[in-house]
């Protein structure tokens, strides 16, 4: 059958449990369906259809269905992955600090050029409140990924985010692809990744260049 | 309706009229929430019998027990991504069920692990 889309992407959602990663992939939401028979099995993965700057983009993005609570994610499961979201709870210090543990887990199990991002969920919960704005832009400075705060009860900033991590996997494809046509630049393009210039950590919302 | 069969069968087009050469002739939608499901001629229709799980289960049931509900016309999804919105549950024996993205609501039909083939039932979905 003819392909019918741009781009699939595999996306992985990463970080410790009860952080809201199943919320950020299932609304629980809180009419009908909340004793519903899926609720109660659970989502494995979702496939949803974008449009970015006019091609057809597919996501695949998987939750990691209790393995986390092992402290550690196999292999297996970052297989094939494209972008990850590294997911920590504003309201619970533990889980931000060990987003660090986290990327050493995607740094050792994951492909290199794996697109990140970090995102601060439950910013609805300010009472709660742990770990500050500003030290979640800070440590995605450290690291040079992208930052945003979300809230998936209030579906806040969840899409942008998915669109954010999306456009930045787009973006180093089709550079990838321009060199590899290349002949110059056409052998190993993730060795002349590495030693290029990273990205200026800008504020994502500033950010709109594709390269 | 013309009689159940058990094997999948070519269907008559003049039979359904939201059929066209055998595929959707709609774009097939979530029926709470209207997210859009299947893009319109990309999956074929097809007549399987398959028990699935109601969509809203009886408050007062027996705990543990499941109601299922007998369904027989689907959209048969070869490719997993043709859809353009789909939820895929975790694997009950040897299936995965198919659920709205956007609300949840299922199921809406099955994947079946073996052949990695998707079934959307139509009376879980509109057509727009």
């Amino acid at each position: 059958m003819a392909k019918t889309y741009d781009y699939l992407f595999k996306l992985l959602l990463i970080g410790d449990s009860g952080v809201g990663k199943t919320s950020i992939l299932f609304r629980f939401s809180e009419d009908a369906f909340n004793i519903s028979f899926i609720s109660t099995i659970g989502i494995d993965f979702k496939i949803r259809t974008i449009d970015l700057d006019g091609k057809k983009v597919k996501l695949q993005i998987w939750d990691t269905a209790g393995q986390e609570r092992f402290r550690t994610i196999t292999t297996a499961y970052y297989r094939g992955s494209m972008g990850i979201m590294l997911v920590y709870d504003v309201t619970n210090e533990k889980s931000f600090e060990n987003i660090k543990n986290w990327i050493r887990n995607i740094e050792e199990n994951a492909s290199a050029d794996v697109e990140k991002m970090i995102l601060g969920n439950k910013c609805d919960l300010e009472a709660k409140r742990q770990v500050s704005k500003e030290r979640g832009e800070q440590l995605a400075v450290e690291y040079q990924i992208k930052f945003i705060e979300t809230s998936a009860k209030d579906s806040l900033n969840v899409e942008s985010a998915f669109y954010t991590l999306a456009r930045d996997i787009k973006a180093k494809m089709e550079k990838k692809q321009k060199e590899a046509s290349n002949p110059a630049g056409a052998r190993s393009g993730g060795h002349q990744l590495r030693n290029e210039p990273q990205r200026k950590p800008t504020s994502w919302l500033s950010r709109c260049s594709l390269l | 309706m013309s009689e159940v069969e058990n094997n999948e069968t070519p269907v008559q087009n003049e039979e359904k009229d939201y059929v066209e050469d055998g595929k959707n002739k709609f774009i097939v939608k979530c029926k709470f929430c209207g997210s859009r499901i299947l893009d319109k001629k990309s999956a074929k229709y097809i007549t399987i019998e398959k028990d699935l799980p109601l969509m809203q289960q009886d408050n007062n049931r027996k705990e543990g027990e499941i109601q299922n509900e007998s369904v027989n016309e689907f959209y048969h999804v070869e490719n997993m991504y043709t859809f353009e919105n789909i939820g895929f549950t975790h694997t009950v024996a040897n299936c995965k069920y198919l659920s709205c993205a956007d609300c949840d609501a299922g199921p809406v039909g099955y994947y079946d692990n073996d052949t990695k083939h998707s079934y959307v039932a139509i009376s879980r979905i509109v057509h727009a």
